[in-house]
């Protein structure tokens, strides 16, 4: 008995190292490192960029199993500040933000249940995502997957991944990443120029999608 | 977890917001106007009288969302159902689809995405929700402690203009106008006015009261 305990140790320890190297490593992976540089850099993104005007969207957010619908208002100033307004249906308004010229951020008004920092910074983030707000003049690396063409534009911590095809005819995504995982991806339809019909906003490290539809009024 | 509570809450004053907005409709007598009501009393007790009549009512709504600093508005439209005691439908047509229905404890929403059904009894808020739908049908919700309510009249109708006492509504609400007629004491208006100076009119046109509203359309199931 004493003799098989010893020979079942070190497999053991040795079962348990394998696993916590395998675990470890997956860990570390990022989801990013098949990411093949092309050597490119490219400003051909910008032509997918939102171009909002007064547009009212259909809206619906589900977080944790709670589903939540209203309207969604962009609207952009004479400033070029661009207003981001949400109300439910029968009209009481939630929030107002403001994207100011400078890439300043401003709230106008917030319920007090939505007031919390936490919540102001992930709707700025995904807002300022999904009109690819951070996209400047400045050509982007780009790096390759299979057919994918990935036009990052990194941040202080998270990079932004403008995800085309070959000719960058289309954008078939957008990818806000950090060192490892993918945290959120956006999807939006529509004519280039133009605003968006539709577009499906999915967070990965927590359990949140934001639906948009453009409101033919 | 504290988003959890915090979006439930919220969801939950939504309705609350909305019921508040119904359930006026439902109280037949209201009054508009420019000069204040000299026997507040007998305008009270005309009030609930008038309140108890209604059996059902039918009704067309337009709604008008004003964004005041950006100047900017959206018209909806859609179709308003009551039926006493408590059974309320309030469904949006144009330019978007969104369905609410109240019957007794239970309240489901409806957008193109999804259906949500809540029990009142689950939820304190929605308990005082029911209270106040209660005060209205009862035609006591101008005796309600969540308002201060004046009254004012012309010879076309009355002016009822609800200010929020508590502090859920007043974080919504700086004032809820509500336009009655005089022939017939039906609401004809409902002007929620909120603190940033935006404000959502809903007006009521094409009115039945007393006619034949099917119970399918209260169904939550």
């Amino acid at each position: 008995m004493t003799s098989l305990k010893q020979t079942s140790r070190p497999r053991h320890r040795f079962f348990v190292a394998a696993l916590l190297c395998a675990v470890t490593l997956s860990g570390c992976r990022s989801a990013y490192d098949d990411l093949q540089p092309t050597g490119e850099q490219t400003t051909c993104i910008r032509k997918f960029k939102p171009a909002f005007r007064v547009d009212w969207y259909t809206t619906s957010v589900d977080v944790y199993g709670h589903h939540i619908s209203g309207l969604l208002l962009f609207k952009v100033m004479p400033d070029s500040a661009v207003r981001v307004v949400f109300t439910n249906e029968v009209g009481v308004t939630f929030f107002d933000f403001e994207f100011t010229k400078n890439d300043d951020f401003r709230v106008h008004q917030i319920n007090s249940q939505l007031d919390k920092k936490i919540v102001i910074n992930l709707l700025r983030k995904d807002f300022e995502l999904l009109m690819m707000r951070r996209l400047g003049n400045k050509p982007l690396p780009v790096f390759r997957r299979q057919n994918e063409f990935f036009d990052a534009l990194p941040g202080k911590r998270e990079t932004d991944y403008f995800i085309t095809d070959k000719d960058c005819a289309s954008l078939l995504r957008i990818e806000k990443a950090s060192k490892r995982k993918k945290m959120v991806e956006v999807k939006l339809v529509e004519e280039t120029g133009s605003a968006p019909d539709s577009v499906s906003l999915q967070h990965f490290t927590f359990d949140m999608h934001i639906a948009l539809k453009k409101l033919q009024r | 977890m504290r988003r959890r509570n915090g979006i439930r809450i919220d969801f939950v004053r939504i309705l609350l917001m909305t019921l508040l907005s119904t359930c006026f409709l439902t109280s037949v007598a209201q009054y508009s106007g420019f000069k204040p009501v000299g026997d507040l009393v007998g305008f009270k007790k005309q009030f609930a009288t008038e309140a108890k009549k209604t059996q059902s009512i039918k009704s067309n709504f337009e709604q008008e969302k004003n964004l005041a600093l950006l100047q900017e508005k959206i018209v909806s439209q859609g179709k308003f159902y009551f039926k006493r005691e408590n059974r309320v439908r309030i469904e949006y047509l144009k330019p978007f689809q969104y369905l609410l229905i109240m019957n007794g404890d239970q309240i489901v929403t409806r957008d193109n995405q999804k259906e949500n059904k809540v029990n009142v009894k689950s939820n304190k808020l929605f308990q005082q929700v029911n209270r106040i739908m209660i005060d209205c049908v009862q035609g006591s919700i101008v005796d309600s402690k969540d308002f201060t309510v004046r009254v004012f009249e012309n010879d076309k109708g009355w002016l009822l203009e609800m200010t929020p006492v508590d502090k859920t509504l007043k974080d919504f609400f700086k004032t809820i106008v509500i336009h009655a007629d005089r022939k017939d004491y039906s609401v004809s208006s409902i002007d929620m006015q909120e603190p940033s100076g935006d404000n959502t009119l809903i007006k009521f046109v094409q009115k039945e009261v007393n006619v034949v509203v099917s119970d399918d359309l209260f169904k939550t199931n």
